[in-house]
């Protein structure tokens, strides 16, 4: 089988398109081998995960009164 | 209780069930609000707006998707609505996609001061990055990396096909890759 030859540039896009997808083409294998072997492609999956992580480690705590406030806005009342 | 029974109940009109539905969900539906507008009290307003839907229209669900999928879509539409309201505001465009793909500069990530998001500094950058992206984008970037929905159910929320959304995906994490590591290079 002939290998497949892929550039830094087409495995940023794949990384970006199919993050936590499962594949298994003959694509995806000769990607996976140039991330292997391509320390720059290595370190943008780890950035663009970094990237993914801050977003959703940056949460905001609904306050008690704005709890209050939106039960009052529904008509609705605490329960037990 | 499990939640298909406090569904039954409130589409029954039981108001403390009702209650803990929204008790249940406020917070997810806050944070997300929050994520979308990046300011507390329009997210509270649409937290409060997205939860008058639900109850207005809760008579409506049918249980053919999660109830937290179809939270997502009143919330969705109601950040779409308000963003359409600020019209004065400009987004960066994503057409050109081979720019995305360009970075020359690669920041060292490993050596960065701040490596928590309770620094304010890193929350100033994350905030200005995505404020970048235009509500549309924004969206299928939090729903699908930040809140976890699948494909299929982000496309559900948003009404889009799975096409645009693994297109609109794509170039949204490669945009704000690219603008922290930009931020990470100053």
């Amino acid at each position: 089988m002939k290998e497949e030859k892929v550039t830094c540039k087409e495995v940023m896009q794949h990384i970006c398109e199919s993050l936590r997808e499962d594949l298994n083409s003959e694509r995806c294998v000769a990607i996976k081998k140039h991330i292997d072997e391509c320390s720059g492609c290595q370190n943008y999956i780890e950035t663009v995960e970094l990237t993914i992580d801050y977003y959703r480690k940056y949460n905001v705590e609904l306050s008690d009164d704005a709890h209050d406030r939106l039960m009052k806005f529904l008509d609705l009342e605490d329960g037990d | 209780m499990e939640e298909t029974e406090l569904i039954a109940l409130a589409q029954a009109g039981d108001k403390k069930a009702l209650a803990k539905l929204v008790k249940n969900y406020e917070q997810t539906i806050y944070n997300f609000a929050f994520k979308i507008c990046r300011n507390k009290n329009k997210a509270e307003h649409i937290m409060q707006e997205t939860f008058y839907s639900m109850v207005k229209s809760l008579h409506q669900f049918d249980g053919n998707s999660k109830l937290s999928t179809w939270l997502y879509r009143i919330v969705s539409n109601h950040c779409l609505m308000l963003a359409r309201k600020l019209k004065n505001r400009s987004f960066v465009s994503l057409d050109d996609e081979d720019g995305l793909y360009e970075e020359k500069y690669t920041a060292d990530w490993n050596t960065l001061p701040y490596k928590s998001t309770e620094n304010e500094e890193l929350k100033v950058i994350l905030d200005e990055a995505i404020e970048k992206l235009s509500p549309e984008y924004r969206m299928i970037f939090l729903l699908r990396d930040v809140e976890g929905l699948s494909t299929e159910e982000t496309a559900q929320a948003t009404e889009l096909s799975i096409a645009a959304v693994k297109s609109r995906l794509h170039r949204a994490r490669a945009f704000l890759r690219n603008e922290l590591n930009r931020a990470f290079q100053k």
